[in-house]
């Protein structure tokens, strides 16, 4: 009988090609929106375990969010529509970078503009600032010089929102997708391109809920975003889609709420994972995922995660899609 | 804050629609206050767990996949230590669930969460509490706090018929209970801020639970009674805010609620209880 008592190594690197890297203990984030600012569970479990912090996303002047009702169950899932409550960028900097300067968990801030500018002024307060071990982009949000579209289903407006805070910035940029789009590959090319150093893929799918005692939408502010069980499906699959179409890491997100989920998406080709809606119904679930994911490698003798990245993937998937070499 | 499953000891109709159930985790109540609540996912266990030993919160099925936020509404000394007890109306899927449970069933809980009510110190001899619907839950474990102390208490039941008011004879025999009804099937008949004005006289302090719309009602009786009275001379009335949430730990932002200047507040973590005029 074989007995492995070398130690597993969970350890991942985000950003192994940029100017400062990104290296989580483990493949296990919890994902934006869905921890506050990371120090409301430090009583409730040692988030120095955690494989990464994504902080609530924070726009450049502090936001109260929508009116009630902003979360609704539904099957296996749940709508939210918070509004981006916020207490803006100056506050994260001034009150929460220093208690995250003595964290040995990574910290990144999730960030959003309206405009390209404002992510890159959003961006270049982090800059120099202790506490923060990355940025992502949370491209889910209006862009107002483009009528509305949302920045995330728009090629170039994500690119250059994206170039704009690369050079506001020498911190690891993550790129958050959004699945609410018909291929997802075009918007990750364009941001790699434009000096993403990884891709978090993805958010919320666009939904909605009726009330048919009052005869309105449930949520306040009409639609939702659906997060939980329901979405995972549709998540895996995007990022089996968007890892088979870039080189950078990728991060899984969207409904994983276990080991054997996050196992899922790594097999698909995730480097990482975020946690989101399973730490609401079972605040222990990142650490149990965790547990769960190195249980796992000792069972089948996986000595670094990376090994497993990917590894589900069929055959002919395995190295980038021939459509992503440029054509002579 | 501790996870954890609970075991179910006692479920029952207690009246009308209204059902209490006992639970049997002492870790779930240490530390906890009058007005705190915790969280209760409402779903089965995973097929083949029912009988295992080691069990977490990925061990129930992921649909009603919210947990559901219940306060505490009282505590006694059961076989194992201290249990304490949730009332609950049958009102969704979540509740619906819960009534199915049987004695020996565990429920994956976690708590305890939020601000309780304040309890007066020496000053405040007088609690007037008011409770509207199932918003008498955590009225009582106050009732039977503040008569361990000595308090004088005053209890406004306000239910819409007879069915819905809670057993008199449940209520310990020192509080005084007033009963309004809706439809005057028993007590008087109105609303509880109807008999409100009648007690607030003569009580030092008001704890209140109910749908939002009382609490409207009762910061409405109170601005006409007390006309341009300066804030700071008011009486406190700390007002237990009903809300369906998310997580229950302040982290999904689902349940918060505008206060009178605009400010977004989460119920879940900065109350459930507020000074009611803050926010009404």
């Amino acid at each position: 009988m074989v007995t492995m008592t070398n130690p597993i190594s969970l350890e991942v690197d985000l950003a192994p090609g940029a100017k400062r890297s990104l290296i989580l203990p483990n493949p296990v984030m919890v994902a934006s929106g869905t921890f506050g600012y990371g120090i409301e569970y430090t009583k409730v479990f040692d988030i120095q375990r955690l494989g990464g912090i994504v902080t609530k996303t924070t726009t450049l002047a502090p936001r109260r969010g929508n009116p009630p009702v902003r979360i609704a169950e539904t099957p296996a899932g749940m709508l939210n529509s918070i509004g981006l409550q916020n207490i803006g960028i100056t506050a994260l900097v001034r009150d929460l970078a220093p208690v995250y300067a003595t964290w040995k968990t990574p910290v990144v801030a999730s960030i959003m503009g309206f405009t390209v500018g404002e992510y890159a002024e959003v961006a270049s307060r982090l800059e120099g600032i202790e506490g923060f071990a990355g940025v992502e982009l949370n491209l889910s949000c209006p862009n107002t010089e483009r009528g509305g579209v949302e920045f995330g289903q728009d090629s170039e407006a994500a690119a250059e929102a994206v170039a704009r805070v690369s050079r506001a910035t020498t911190l690891p940029i993550i790129a958050k997708l959004t699945p609410n789009i018909a291929d997802p590959r075009i918007v990750a090319r364009a941001v790699v391109e434009a000096g993403a150093d990884a891709l978090c893929v993805g958010n919320t799918l666009q939904a909605m809920a009726m009330d048919l005692e009052r005869r309105r939408p449930v949520i306040g502010a009409t639609f939702a975003g659906l997060s939980g069980p329901a979405l995972k499906p549709v998540a895996l699959r995007q990022v089996y889609v968007v890892a088979g179409a870039v080189d950078v890491p990728v991060i899984g997100c969207g409904g994983i709420a276990t080991a054997r989920d996050a196992l899922e998406f790594i097999l698909a080709g995730a480097s990482a994972v975020q946690i989101g809606t399973a730490t609401f119904t079972n605040p222990l679930a990142p650490i149990e995922a965790i547990d769960g994911i190195e249980a796992y490698c000792r069972e089948h003798e996986i000595c670094r995660i990376g090994e497993l990245v990917g590894a589900g993937r069929a055959p002919a998937d395995r190295k980038p899609r021939p459509e992503t070499v440029p054509l002579k | 804050m501790k996870t954890g499953f609970a075991r179910v000891t006692e479920n029952t109709r207690l009246y009308g629609d209204t059902y209490i159930m006992w639970l049997d985790s002492p870790e779930l109540i240490q530390g906890a206050t009058p007005g705190q609540f915790l969280m209760l996912r409402c779903a089965d266990l995973l097929p083949g767990l029912d009988g295992a030993a080691e069990l977490t919160g990925a061990s129930i099925a992921d649909d009603p996949l919210l947990g559901r936020a219940m306060s505490y509404h009282r505590i006694r000394e059961g076989e194992n230590g201290r249990e304490f007890s949730i009332l609950y109306d049958v009102v969704g899927r979540g509740t619906a669930w819960l009534a199915r449970r049987d004695p020996g069933d565990r429920v994956y809980a976690w708590g305890p969460l939020g601000r309780g009510y304040s309890l007066p110190g020496q000053s405040g001899q007088n609690m007037l509490l008011v409770g509207g619907g199932i918003g008498i839950a955590p009225l009582l474990w106050l009732a039977d706090e503040g008569v361990a102390r000595g308090k004088s208490v005053v209890l406004i039941d306000g239910a819409r018929d007879a069915k819905g008011v809670f057993p008199a004879e449940l209520v310990p025999a020192e509080a005084e209970v007033v009963v309004t009804t809706q439809d005057g099937s028993v007590g008087r008949q109105g609303l509880v801020t109807d008999v409100f004005l009648d007690y607030y006289g003569w009580a030092d302090q008001v704890f209140a639970c109910g749908p939002n719309p009382m609490f409207a009602a009762l910061s409405e009786v109170l601005t006409r009674h007390e006309g341009s009275q300066r804030a700071r001379r008011r009486k406190p009335v700390q007002a237990l805010l009903e809300s369906a949430m998310g997580c229950g730990t302040g982290i999904c932002y689902g349940c918060a609620i505008f206060d009178r200047r605009g400010n977004p507040r989460l119920v879940c973590k900065e109350g459930p209880r507020f000074e009611l005029r803050e926010i009404w």
